[in-house]
């Protein structure tokens, strides 16, 4: 019976237990805190942030835009006549994300009312500069934006 | 070490939770002929609350849409960081939720431990038993694939055989003819909310009445 009883000041049979549950609960803390942690704090916009944002020619309709993320960016494709644009979302006037009205086919903001032509150019509202243009090159009936 | 046990000294001087801790978990007596086969319904709940929190992960990311559900799975399976890992935590747990809930049952009926004054932890067991059931099959349409199409659509035909009020029925449970995008937003308000909420609630029961008979020894 004399083992039952609770050694002294942590040591002994009773502190070796204490020892490896504490060593065990950290351990699992650990296994299931890094990806609980890693899970979280993954967000949409970064993933895949290093590469080029691709896409092919033949999924656009003329007339219409196609919204995509880029580097933390939105980004507006728009089929032309004159072949495909590409513009920063982000209105220059305080930053909303401006949106393409098919059935007008002008840019509108939804903030403070900017319209923009089809070439990103100011229409209306209080604005003075145009929708900023983004660089791409087309390769192998794809649209490829890199800088 | 000493850090912790200040700590948890101050909460405890104040709100007493050592004694609590003592009666209920440490020095709680249990009949020693109860064998494993009594850990089933506990692990029945530890399943259910890992669903519950691999389920908030998975909410981060998931979009309740025919457009975008089946996306978001997938960028949650191949691109999220460990989103691999806690998709199939989630899709393995409602399986074994359901075996567990079944040996449980087993167990109970195996042992009689139904009889009187247990009949009502039988009833709300039958209850945890469909609203597990139904929280599996309303989570399988979630990720909109080809299976989970077809798996509601076979599922939601069942009750169309009962007579007169069962294709209301049918319509009913998947708001419309056809399994559509409304099905989907229907039952991933069953699947996140509805029944979990229902069943925390007749769990709640099962427990509080167990407390109050006191656990069944086996003859
Ligand atoms: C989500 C599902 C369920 C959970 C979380 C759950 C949980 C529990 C727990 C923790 C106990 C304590 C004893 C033990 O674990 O065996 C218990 C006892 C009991 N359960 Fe369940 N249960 C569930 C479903 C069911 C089902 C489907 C039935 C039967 C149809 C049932 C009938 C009973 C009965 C009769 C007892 C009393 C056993 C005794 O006093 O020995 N439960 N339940
Ligand atoms: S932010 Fe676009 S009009 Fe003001």
């Amino acid at each position: 019976m004399s083992s039952d009883k609770p050694c002294e000041k942590g040591n002994g049979r009773r502190g070796f237990c204490k020892a490896c549950i504490g060593a065990m609960t950290a351990a699992s803390t650990a296994m299931v805190g890094y990806p609980v942690v890693s899970f979280v704090i993954s967000q949409p916009s970064r993933i895949g942030e290093d590469k080029p944002l691709e896409v092919p020619i033949d999924q656009l309709t003329l007339g219409q835009a196609r919204y995509e993320q880029w580097r933390g960016l939105q980004v507006i494709i728009l089929a032309t006549a004159d072949g495909p644009m590409v513009f920063s979302a982000s209105c220059p006037h305080l930053g909303c994300a401006v949106g393409w009205d098919t059935a007008d086919s002008v840019f509108r903001c939804p903030c403070h009312g900017a319209v923009f032509t089809a070439q990103g150019e100011v229409v209306s509202g209080p604005v003075s500069d145009s929708l900023k243009q983004i660089p791409f090159e087309i390769k192998d009936g794809k649209i490829i934006i890199t800088a | 070490m000493r850090l912790f046990q200040a700590i948890y000294g101050w909460f405890d001087r104040r709100y007493q939770v050592t004694p609590l801790i003592e009666k209920n978990v440490t020095h709680k007596r249990v009949p020693r002929t109860l064998g494993w086969a009594a850990c089933f319904g506990g692990l029945s709940l530890l399943i259910f609350l890992v669903q519950v929190f691999t389920g908030m992960l998975l909410l981060m990311y998931y979009k309740p849409d025919p457009a975008n559900a089946w996306d978001s799975v997938t960028f949650i399976k191949s691109n999220v960081s460990m989103g691999w890992l806690v998709q199939r935590i989630h899709t393995v747990s409602a399986n074994l939720m359901i075996v567990m809930v079944l040996m449980h049952m087993a167990r109970i009926a195996y042992y009689k431990v139904y009889r009187s004054p247990r009949e009502l932890h039988w009833v709300s067991g039958v209850v945890l038993l469909m609203l597990t059931l139904v929280l599996a099959f309303t989570g399988y349409l979630l990720p909109w694939t080809q299976l989970s199409y077809w798996g509601a659509k076979v599922g939601t035909e069942i009750p169309g055989a009962i007579p007169v009020i069962g294709r209301d029925i049918v319509q009913w449970m998947r708001r419309g003819e056809a399994i559509s995008g409304e099905t989907l937003g229907f039952f991933f308000a069953l699947h996140i909310w509805i029944i979990p909420a229902t069943i925390s609630a007749f769990m709640g029961m099962h427990f509080a009445m167990i407390r109050r008979t006191g656990i069944s020894r086996p003859l």
